[in-house]
C-alpha cells in the first residue's frame, strides 16, 4: 500500500500544479481534466487507445530499468525504438512479404530485437571499451537514429506509390499482429509478460543478484569478482533489443508503416514511465498507463482549450521535478 | 573562398556550442554535471528572441537570456544540491521542462521577425587574407565568445575564486577545512555556468539563425556536455571542441549547396557522429583530468 501512494503522491502533486499552470493560461483545470477523462476512459475506444499508446512505453521503460538495476542511464530508448521498428520493418518489406505470419511475425520480432541491440550496442561498447558516459551518448544516437531513419524512407525503404510521402510501403496483412480486444494487439500482452518476467528475473535469478549488487556499487561487484563490464553489456544489449521490440510492435501492430515520426518521444515517455516507476518493471506497468493516459487526453487540450500538445511535455517534467525533489530519501522500491 | 565559407560557418554554428561547453565547463569544474545544458539554452534561446522582438536591443536579449537559463540552472543546483538528486536524471528533466516550456510559450514567435544581431566587420582586422573575413565580420555575440574563453581560463586558473571552484570540484572536505562554504561555491559554479549556456542560445536565436523554431537547441547542449571531456576541463581549449561540430555542420550545408549527390540526411547526421568519434579518442587516454568529485557522481550508481 505503501509502495503505491508513492508512486502516487508525485502524480497527484503534478495534477495540481498544472492545475495551476492551467489557471495562468486563463483556462478552467477541473473543466478540462473532467473533459480529458470523460474522452478517453468512459468509451471502449478511449480505453483502447490509452493501451495501445502504452504498450511501447512500457516495453521501453522495462529497458530503461534493467540499464539501470546495472548502474546506467540509458537514455537511448528513443533511438533504439526507432532503428528497432526501421530493422522490422525493413525485414517485413523486403523479405518476409510473403510469409504466413506465424513465421513472419517472429522473424519480424527478432529483426526488431536486433535492431535496438545493435543501436544499444554502440553505446554499450563505447561506455565498456572507452569510459565514455552512457547518458550522453545514448542521447547523442537518439540524434542519429532520427537521420538514420530519414536516409531510409526518403531512399532505399521509399513507398513507390506515395509519390513525395516519406514512407515505406504498408507491411503485409499477414505480419499484422493479431488483435484481442477493439484495435488492441497482443502486443501489450507481450508487454506485461516482459515487464513482469523481468522484475521475477531481477529478484529472483543469480544473473539479477549480480544486476543489483553492479547496480548499488560497481566497485563493490568489482572487487567481489564480477564480470562488471561484461554484465553491464549484456544488460544494455538485452535492453536495446526489448526497446527494440516495442519499435516492431508499433510497425506491425499499429503504424503499418514506418515514418519519419514514427515512435517519436515514445523512448523518452518511457524513460519517465521508468523513472516514474523507481525503476521496478511492474510498477512500471501502471506510471506507462498512466502517460499513455496523458498522451491520449493530452490532444484533448488541443481541441477543447486551444493549448498545444506540448503542454502535456511541460506536466511530464513537473511530474519528475517532483520525483526528484524528494531526493535521494528512497532509492528503489 | 571555400574555406572562407567553411571556417565562418564553422564559427556561426559552433559558437553557440562554445558558450554551452565553456557554461558545463564552469559547472563540471565545481563538481556538478548539467545535463539541462541544452534546457539553459533552449529557454535562452526563446527569451533572447523574445526580448529582442519587443526591445529590438542585443543588449536587453543577451542579459535576459542569461537570467532566463540561469533559473533555469538554480533549479538543478537546488535539486542535486539541496535536495541531493540524481545528477543525470535531474539535468534531463530539465532538459524535457525547458523545451515543452519553450515550445508552449514560443507558439507565438514561431512567425515574429526580429531585428537581430547584426555582423559587424572590425577594420583592418577583416582584411587579412584567407581568415580575416571569417572570423572578423561576425555578431558582437561571437565577438564576446572570442574574449570569454581566455577570460574563464584565467578565472578558473589564476583567480582566487576560479581556485576556490576549482577545490570544490576536486574535494569539497579541504574547501570546507579552510573555512569556505563548498556548498554555496557550488551554486555559484552551477548558476554562473547556466547563465553562459543561455549566451549560446541567445546566439543561436538572435544572431546565427534569426528565427525562433520549437527545439531548435537540436542536441547543441548534450554534444556541449560531451565536448567538455573533449576539452579536458579547460575553458582555454574550448573553441576546439565547439568549432569541430561547427565545422561538421557547415560543411554539410557547403556539400549541400554544391548539390553534391548525398543524402542530405547522413550530412546532417555528421555533427553527431564527429563528436562521438572525437570524444572515443579522447576517452580512451588515461589519466582523465575530470574532477574528483564529478567523477564520484558519474561512477556512483543510478537511479533517483
Amino acid at each position: 500500500m505503501k509502495k503505491i501512494i508513492k508512486i502516487i503522491a508525485p502524480v497527484v502533486a503534478m495534477i495540481i500544479a498544472f492545475g495551476v499552470f492551467l489557471m495562468t493560461q486563463g483556462v478552467n483545470p477541473i473543466e478540462i481534466y473532467m473533459n480529458m477523462i470523460t474522452s478517453t476512459l468512459t468509451s471502449s475506444y478511449g480505453i483502447g487507445e490509452v493501451i495501445l499508446k502504452a504498450t511501447p512505453f512500457i516495453l521501453v521503460a522495462v529497458a530503461t530499468s534493467i540499464s539501470a538495476k546495472a548502474g546506467l542511464v540509458n537514455v537511448g530508448g528513443e533511438g533504439q525504438l526507432m532503428i528497432g521498428a526501421l530493422f522490422a520493418t525493413w525485414a517485413a518489406v523486403f523479405w518476409l512479404g510473403d510469409l504466413p505470419g506465424i513465421i513472419g511475425i517472429p522473424l519480424m520480432v527478432l529483426a526488431g530485437m536486433l535492431g535496438g541491440m545493435v543501436w544499444s550496442g554502440i553505446a554499450a561498447l563505447l561506455r565498456v571499451k572507452a569510459n565514455m558516459n552512457e547518458t550522453i551518448t545514448t542521447v547523442i544516437m537518439n540524434y542519429i537514429a532520427v537521420n538514420v531513419v530519414s536516409i531510409a524512407v526518403y531512399g532505399p525503404l521509399k513507398d513507390p506509390e506515395a509519390f513525395s510521402w516519406p514512407m515505406s510501403p504498408k507491411v503485409a496483412e499477414a505480419l499484422e499482429l493479431p488483435t484481442i480486444w477493439g484495435k488492441v494487439n497482443i502486443g501489450v500482452i507481450i508487454a506485461i509478460l516482459i515487464a513482469v518476467g523481468t522484475w521475477a528475473v531481477v529478484r529472483y535469478t543469480e544473473i539479477g543478484f549480480k544486476l543489483r549488487v553492479i547496480g548499488g556499487n560497481a566497485k563493490a561487484a568489482e572487487s567481489a569478482g564480477f564480470a562488471v563490464k561484461k554484465i553491464q553489456l549484456f544488460a544494455m544489449l538485452i535492453s536495446g533489443a526489448i526497446a527494440g521490440l516495442a519499435g516492431m510492435i508499433e510497425i506491425a501492430g499499429v503504424e503499418g508503416r514506418l515514418r519519419t515520426t514514427t515512435g517519436e518521444n515514445y523512448g523518452y515517455l518511457g524513460f519517465l514511465a521508468a523513472w516514474m516507476a523507481w525503476n521496478n518493471p511492474m510498477a512500471a506497468i501502471i506510471t506507462s498507463l498512466i502517460i499513455g493516459f496523458l498522451s491520449v487526453s493530452g490532444s484533448v487540450l488541443e481541441f477543447s482549450s486551444g493549448l498545444p500538445s506540448s503542454a502535456t511535455q511541460i506536466l511530464m517534467a513537473v511530474v519528475l521535478i517532483a520525483i526528484l525533489w524528494r531526493g535521494k530519501e528512497k532509492k528503489t522500491l | 573562398m571555400i574555406i572562407n565559407t567553411l571556417l565562418s560557418g564553422a564559427i556561426q554554428s559552433g559558437t553557440s556550442v562554445l558558450y554551452g561547453i565553456c557554461g558545463e565547463t564552469v559547472t563540471e569544474r565545481v563538481g556538478v554535471i548539467n545535463l539541462g545544458t541544452e534546457g539553459c539554452m533552449i529557454v535562452g534561446a526563446l527569451t533572447a528572441y523574445a526580448m529582442n522582438h519587443f526591445t529590438g536591443s542585443v543588449y536587453a536579449s543577451a542579459l535576459f537570456a542569461m537570467l532566463a537559463a540561469g533559473a533555469m540552472a538554480a533549479l538543478h543546483a537546488y535539486l542535486v544540491i539541496g535536495r541531493k538528486a540524481n545528477q543525470l536524471a535531474t539535468g534531463l528533466t530539465l532538459m524535457f521542462l525547458g523545451l515543452g516550456l519553450t515550445a508552449f510559450l514560443g507558439r507565438n514567435y514561431v512567425s515574429v521577425t526580429i531585428v537581430g544581431c547584426e555582423k559587424i566587420a572590425i577594420r583592418f582586422l577583416c582584411e587579412i587574407p584567407i581568415i580575416g573575413d571569417a572570423l572578423f565580420n561576425q555578431d558582437i555575440l561571437t565577438y564576446l565568445s572570442y574574449i570569454m574563453c581566455p577570460a574563464l581560463y584565467f578565472f578558473l586558473f589564476k583567480s582566487r575564486l576560479g581556485m576556490k571552484f576549482r577545490a570544490t570540484g576536486e574535494d569539497e572536505n579541504v574547501v570546507f577545512a579552510y573555512g569556505m562554504n563548498p556548498v554555496m561555491l557550488r551554486y555559484m559554479g552551477v548558476i554562473l555556468g547556466g547563465m553562459i549556456s543561455g549566451l549560446g542560445g541567445a546566439q543561436l536565436s538572435i544572431a546565427y539563425t534569426h528565427t525562433w523554431i520549437e527545439g531548435m537547441t537540436n542536441g547543441r547542449g548534450v554534444v556541449a556536455a560531451a565536448m567538455v571531456v573533449l576539452i579536458a576541463y579547460n575553458p582555454g581549449k574550448a573553441m576546439l571542441g565547439a568549432y569541430l561540430f561547427g565545422g561538421a555542420q557547415a560543411l554539410t550545408s557547403i556539400m549541400q549547396e554544391q548539390g553534391v549527390a548525398v543524402s542530405p540526411f547522413l550530412l546532417m547526421m555528421l555533427p553527431y557522429v564527429v563528436t562521438l568519434v572525437a570524444l572515443f579518442f579522447t576517452s580512451r587516454k588515461k589519466n582523465q583530468p575530470m574532477p574528483a568529485e564529478l567523477k564520484k557522481v558519474v561512477e556512483s550508481a543510478s537511479g533517483i
